[in-house]
């Protein structure tokens, strides 16, 4: 763990995901080009190992709202199959509810749901009523308190019109909805989101936002996502885990990682004409100049002192001090592992 | 036990549903499991101008053969209605991670894999089956016992048990192999071998084929089991076969429990 927020894990107060030195590797064998190659790989078969994650340390308490953030394929999705008891770990022990999860209890998976942007789990060819009626079933939820819970999600969504609607007739932010309908039913203590805005318009994003901090605020349900979109981690977590290469990178709040990982603020001039340059580059940060608009990025030990002066340079009709883009830092975070892991590798 | 029947009739119910809304589909389903029937039933009928039994001295005669194959029948139908439609789609579902799902229901990943699809078409060849069976009884030179009559039904179940044991097996082949799409023609290989008496399987290849076939894969005491007690005379021999079909039964559901279990356990997902 390279940069863990030291009071992250210690101010964790009644856990309910435990993670101690959670691996899991994979054997893949080597596809070898060309046809003789292909029939000699008939016979004898190269493989090799790729762990996917390399000893996670991680503990969730109860309530919390974590983002797990990495690029395509860092191991945020296995970890989360390892949580859910999907897969069984190389090595490592983990804890969810009490239960070691890959042992799959029914006591466990009746308290969790795992929901995946990727992925259909309502039955295709019918309406979403009947998934939600055998989700009934299968988890043994009283009747009335099943079509309580029901109409309350359905209404909170606006989907009450969709239900009786083939699904595969819906559109995806319409399929997504019900998806999460259906994973929170049974009322689940953890619910486990494996990018559940992916492909989705800005007013679907928005309402799954609105929808999941609602939800997850009445209920004081733990919620672990995986996403690759910012907005969702600045609308709805407070803690961030970021995984590079199956291990993790940063665990903290989300203002700690924009404190600890930024050395500036965004400041936007905005002019009334286009203003000569050299008056802004004389303060020597590096600018963009976009007709009557500059951004300046400032250091923030010194923006207090420099502002003064530069809203004194003539003509400023408007400005702006924003934190650098949460997506940037995050870039930023994995181009430096990448590059951390580069000079490792080349030393070695 | 009540709950996984409440569940089996939900996805009985909602695969009715999905039937009846693609009705087209539905019936032309019904009409080529018919039509298939119909051609080997009439392939037998042929078989049976130019010869008096199958086999000499083996007592498979015109009608005994056809409660034989009306015994076939009624089995392939419930395990065709039952289970491969699932087993089938676990291909895909293994391929494309679907099985992710199951897996996370808290329910039996078995029960939920090997009988989440019903395909109520399949179930028109067992009804042919029952009528095929009702007429070649009341035609035989011999009335079956009532004993015959009461090991019936059980042997048939202990048959569907044998051939889900063999289902469970394969599916368990496609968690581990992540793709086994030859899954539906092994098994049209392998059950090939259940639809004729045991009888025609002698001599030098013939007697080891039914060894194996009885033994160590006991697709033999599928059909011959149950359509022997009630086609042929019942003795105290056919003790020995209604043992030997209950105790493979047996052996089938705990072997292919345990490698189906073995299998989830060695499962990867897939990437999403």
């Amino acid at each position: 763990m390279h940069n863990t927020d030291p009071n992250a894990a210690a101010a964790v107060a009644d856990p309910v995901i435990e993670v101690e030195g959670l691996a899991k590797e994979y054997r893949v064998f080597d596809k070898p080009e060309g046809l003789a190659a292909s029939v000699r790989a008939l016979f004898h078969r190269t493989s090799r190992a790729v762990e996917a994650v390399k000893g996670v340390d991680l503990v969730v308490g109860r309530g919390e709202f974590v983002a797990l953030l990495g690029p395509n394929g860092a191991g945020k999705t296995t970890l989360l199959k390892l949580l859910s008891g999907i897969i069984t770990p190389t090595r490592g022990t983990a804890r969810v509810l009490g239960h070691v999860p890959w042992e799959r209890a029914d006591d466990f998976r009746r308290r969790f749901a795992l929901v995946m942007g990727q992925r259909n789990q309502l039955w295709w060819d019918l309406p979403a009523a009947e998934s939600f009626r055998l989700h009934q079933e299968i988890y043994r939820i009283d009747p009335a308190r099943f079509e309580k819970t029901r109409d309350a999600l359905v209404d909170m969504l606006d989907v009450r019109r969709l239900i009786l609607q083939p699904v595969r007739e819906l559109s995806l932010g319409e399929r997504m909805k019900l998806e999460l309908v259906a994973a929170l039913l049974h009322e689940p203590e953890v619910l486990f989101l494996d990018e559940p805005t992916i492909g989705l318009d800005v007013v679907a994003q928005h309402t799954i936002h609105e929808f999941l901090r609602d939800v997850q605020r009445r209920r004081r349900m733990t919620v672990v996502l995986t996403t690759h979109y910012m907005k969702d981690v600045a609308a709805l977590c407070e803690r961030v885990v970021v995984i590079t290469r199956g291990d993790v990178l940063y665990d903290g709040s989300l203002a700690e990682i924009v404190d600890r990982f930024t050395t500036h603020k965004i400041v936007t001039l905005d002019f009334d004409e286009a203003p000569e340059r050299a008056l802004i580059e004389r303060f020597g940060f590096p600018c963009e100049f976009r007709g009557p608009q500059v951004v300046l990025r400032i250091d923030r030990s010194r923006i207090a002192d420099v502002l003064p002066e530069v809203l004194a340079a003539a003509g400023v009709r408007d400005v702006s001090v924003e934190d650098v883009p949460l997506e940037e830092i995050v870039a930023e975070l994995f181009r430096s592992d990448t590059r951390a892991h580069a000079a490792a590798e080349a030393g070695s | 036990m009540n709950r996984y029947l409440a569940i089996l009739l939900t996805f009985a119910r909602a695969c009715l549903v999905r039937d009846m809304t693609f009705r087209a589909n539905f019936l032309l389903e019904c009409v080529t499991s018919l039509g298939w029937m119909s051609m080997n039933l009439a392939f037998y009928l042929l078989v049976f101008t130019y010869t008096a039994e199958i086999g000499k001295g083996t007592g498979w005669s015109k009608e005994p053969f056809f409660a034989f194959v009306a015994t076939g029948l009624i089995i392939n139908s419930i395990v065709q209605a039952f289970f491969m439609p699932s087993a089938e789609e676990l291909t895909e579902m293994v391929r494309t991670g679907g099985l992710d799902a199951v897996l996370v229901q808290p329910l039996d990943a078995q029960f939920l894999v090997s009988m989440h699809r019903i395909d109520f078409s399949s179930f028109a060849n067992g009804a042919v089956g029952v009528g095929l069976l009702a007429w070649a009884v009341s035609r035989m030179d011999h009335a079956p016992p009532p004993v015959a009559w009461a090991l019936y039904p059980l042997l048939i179940v202990c048959g569907v048990a044998i051939l889900y044991g063999l289902v469970i097996m394969l599916a368990a082949a496609t968690i581990l192999m992540g793709r086994n799409q030859s899954l539906y023609d092994f098994w049209f290989y392998l059950t090939n071998f259940s639809r004729y008496p045991a009888e025609i399987y002698s001599g030098p290849w013939g007697g080891p084929l039914r060894m194996i076939c009885t033994f160590v894969i006991p697709i033999l005491l599928v059909v011959n089991v149950p359509a022997r007690v009630i086609a042929q005379p019942f003795t105290g021999e056919s003790w020995g076969g209604v043992a030997a079909a209950v105790i493979a039964a047996a052996a089938s559901l705990v072997v292919s429990r345990i490698v189906f279990q073995r299998a989830l356990a060695r499962y990867r997902s897939a990437s999403s």
